[in-house]
């Protein structure tokens, strides 16, 4: 087991070495910021006395090394908008963002799961059609469309929910539906697929013969049977909910990472996009090293097959 | 999306919305952006200097009409072309209580004109050589060269407090501002809000509002869901569809202002088929800039027949443009011998794709072939702004020097040598040098006038329109905006 889990762990360094080399060259290359940070109109000079100050006329490998130096030593450098240390920035609003996956998830798994044993349960009856209208919906409406809708129905016309903003609780409610619709479907999905295949097993009908209930079946043996597809998809998902936070926390105007980058990208604050790239992917590699390890603790076969 | 938020906000028109709020003592303005940074001579993009500028007080300042008239400075005077005196106000007291005096005005010049602090605004301040106080009341500048623009750019300085800024340091200023201004900071939310409490003390009376808070919503849609249930009363940035769709609304009211932003063409004289002046001119009578301006920005735009508006000193509006004519324009190409010439029309995300697609489809039609490049900002900038033969034939610009003069808008874009410029011409040269180099503003004015008839006939680029700003406000919100879109919350009050 001990193997196992380092094995892993080296694989995920090299793939944290890999994003840090690549996010380096994606940003580098894809433009001077020095042009975007001057007035319109400032003369060459002065764009010329600002890019060196900001460091940008040295050769592209000397940045490099001094990149790989600063993170060694967790410094992420200062916003040239914002004049802060970008870690700082990305830091203030992780709580946000934290929160609303959060939400999502609850949405997500609370929802879906229940919604996915229901239709494998109830198979080919009208409850499993009538929530397969419900899955399909949140699976293919985007976030941008739903959360105008839900803001539009609950804010709007109804004005039982805030309309945007992060005060309180009440206002993390809209957000999450938002965002967690998506990962709520997959785990519909997911969850009806595995536990279909669990039901037609032999152990299933050997538990029936000796008296078991279905549900008793259900909870006892197949849930933990259907749960590696599960534990993959619930570590994929909490990618994909940082990712598509960046459209919600836009549209709800919810100060979490995902609406920074996309302000930091367009003021060209490179660096604290840099910080939050860098983030988001090591949240990837360590959900997916976590839901390996976890794999090994649910199924033994994977960590005696090493 | 953009057709989403259009079908989301005529539904939205359509709807009652929840009892607004009442809560008079406060304003609550949505901006689609938190501040960068709330010390002023850090940033100055609009949603930072909408909420920092409430904090602050400037030298100078603008009126209604576009006035340059005092703030802290009470009168001023040229002693020479590169000598200017400033009187400093003596009753203007800090939010600390400390007064604010001459030392405070030259430490906020000698800051922001500092190269080690990088301010982004230094461009704007760089002609100033020297500040000194003469005692407490008196401050004097040294320019490089006679600076006409000086005044204008003045507009843009926030006097900070010396003895503060030097106590907590320029990390700490910017997360806790002290300025002279109407109000002060109560607390900022970092990407939520910024909360504003009146200065009871203010210097030119009781503000209008307790508190005013500045709430950060990317989303147009979402502003105006705000303005409609009342979490806003005022919202920024309202696009022509959203504004047509609020006008239905009575308790709303959509304000809007001509400004001194200019939407123009580039078009490159120094490469490509552009070179040819005949080519430049068939491209001025290919663009029928009315039904741009109708069909496209609906009407928040004011077509203009050279790259200047009336907000901007030295603008010529009796400079005829040239008529939407496309066959002279195709007799002009014929004549030029460049029927089927490709020209590279460049452009960014930064600018409207409809505007840049009307205009490309305008040119074909009168025989050349545009071809559009998309590039991301910062590329489609280095492009525009580097050599010649790369800066391709055409691009879209919209341009603000933010200080109303044509100093700031046409010398940076045309004058030999100037990084934006594809075009050189000596006599033109010659004359936004000389509206440069004088204080005098009748010559500065007759200097202007030469030089935007030279550009009539040699066309380096061509005016487009005059952008509109709007805003969505609930109908009790007295304002009217200002063409350099300004927001301050002591020309706002309920009626």
């Amino acid at each position: 087991m001990l193997r196992y889990v380092a094995h892993r762990l080296l694989q995920a360094i090299i793939a944290v070495f890999g994003v840090l080399t690549i996010v380096f060259i994606v940003m580098r290359f894809s433009g001077d910021p020095t042009l975007l940070l001057v007035p319109e109109g400032a003369s060459q000079e002065a764009i010329d006395a600002l890019r060196t100050e900001l460091g940008f006329d040295r050769p592209v490998m000397v940045q490099y090394i001094d990149y790989l130096r600063s993170l060694s030593h967790f410094d992420f450098g200062v916003s040239v908008v914002q004049r802060i240390p970008a870690f700082d920035i990305v830091a203030a609003r992780i709580p946000y963002t934290v929160l609303l996956a959060a939400g999502a998830i609850v949405i997500a798994v609370g929802v879906g799961i229940p919604v996915g044993i229901a239709m494998a349960v109830r198979r080919g009856r009208w409850l499993e059609r009538s929530l397969a209208a419900v899955v399909l919906t949140g699976q293919s409406m985007p976030s941008f469309l739903s959360g105008i809708l839900l803001i539009l129905v609950f804010g709007v016309i109804l004005g039982w929910l805030p309309t945007s903003g992060a005060g309180d609780l009440k206002a993390l409610v809209l957000p999450s539906i938002a965002l967690g619709a998506l990962s709520m479907s997959t785990f519909a999905r997911m969850a009806r697929i595995s536990i279909v295949d669990e039901l037609g097993k032999d152990y299933v009908r050997a538990g029936r013969a000796r008296g078991l209930s279905l549900a008793g079946v259900v909870r006892r043996h197949i849930l933990r049977n259907a749960a590696i597809p599960i534990v993959t998809i619930a570590a994929l998902e909490i990618g994909n909910l940082l990712a598509g936070a960046v459209i919600v926390e836009t549209v709800f105007a919810w100060p979490g990472i995902g609406q920074l980058a996309i302000q930091s990208i367009q003021s060209r604050d490179f660096l604290v996009v840099q910080v939050i790239v860098l983030l988001i992917s090591f949240v990837y590699v360590v959900t997916s090293l976590l839901a390996d390890v976890a794999y090994a603790l649910i199924d033994p076969r994977i960590r005696l097959a090493r | 999306m953009r057709r989403l938020t259009f079908v989301a906000a005529i539904l939205a028109c359509l709807i009652t919305p929840a009892a607004a709020q009442t809560a008079k003592q406060m304003l609550t303005i949505d901006a689609p952006n938190d501040a960068a940074t709330l010390d002023p001579h850090l940033q100055w993009d609009a949603d930072s200097y909408g909420v920092y500028r409430n904090i602050f007080d400037n030298l100078l300042t603008r009126d209604a009409t576009g006035k340059i008239v005092p703030q802290i400075a009470t009168a001023w005077r040229f002693v020479d072309d590169t000598h200017v005196e400033f009187d400093i106000r003596p009753d203007v007291k800090f939010q600390d209580g400390t007064p604010l005096a001459a030392e405070d005005v030259v430490f906020s010049i000698k800051r922001i004109t500092n190269p080690a602090f990088k301010s982004p605004q230094l461009s704007q301040f760089d002609q100033i050589a020297d500040a000194q106080a003469l005692g407490s009341a008196k401050v004097h500048l040294t320019m490089k060269t006679p600076y006409p623009v000086l005044l204008a750019q003045l507009v843009k300085l926030s006097i900070v407090p010396k003895a503060y800024v030097e106590r907590v340091g320029d990390q700490e200023f910017n997360l806790k501002p002290l300025g002279s201004g109407p109000y002060k900071l109560r607390e900022w939310q970092k990407g939520v809000q910024v909360t504003l409490d009146a200065n009871a003390s203010y210097w030119r009376g009781k503000p209008p509002f307790g508190t005013v808070i500045f709430r950060a919503v990317p989303d147009v849609s979402t502003r105006v869901a705000d303005l409609k249930t009342g979490r806003a009363d005022l919202i920024r940035l309202l696009p022509p569809d959203e504004a047509i769709a609020l006008r239905s609304d009575a308790r709303l009211a959509v304000l809007t202002v001509p400004t001194e932003r200019v939407g123009y063409l580039f078009i490159n004289a120094q490469a490509g088929p552009t070179t040819d002046v005949r080519v430049r001119r068939a491209i001025a009578h290919a663009i029928d800039k009315q039904a741009l301006v109708e069909a496209l920005l609906q009407g928040f735009g004011k077509p203009v027949n050279s790259i200047g508006a009336e907000p901007i000193f030295g603008y010529v509006p009796a400079i005829a443009g040239y008529d939407y004519d496309p066959a002279k324009a195709r007799a002009l190409i014929k004549d030029a011998g460049a029927e089927g010439a490709t020209i590279t029309f460049l452009t960014s995300p930064a600018y409207d794709r409809r505007v840049v697609e009307a205009i490309q489809q305008m040119i074909n039609d009168v025989r050349l072939k545009a071809e559009i490049v998309v590039l991301d900002q910062a590329t489609f900038l280095r492009r525009r702004q580097g050599m010649p033969a790369d800066a391709g034939g055409l691009a879209l610009g919209v341009w603000s020097c933010a200080c109303q003069d044509a100093d700031g808008t046409i010398f940076p874009l045309f004058r030999s040598g100037s990084t934006w410029s594809k075009y050189s011409n000596p006599t033109y040269d010659a004359a936004v040098d000389a509206a440069r180099s004088t204080l005098d503003e009748a010559k500065r004015l007759a200097e202007y006038r030469k030089a935007y008839e030279i550009l009539r006939e040699d066309v380096p680029g061509l005016g487009l329109y005059q952008a509109f700003a709007s805003y969505g406000a609930r109908k009790e919100l007295k304002w009217q905006p200002t063409p350099n879109e300004s927001l301050f919350v002591m020309d706002m009050s309920w009626q």
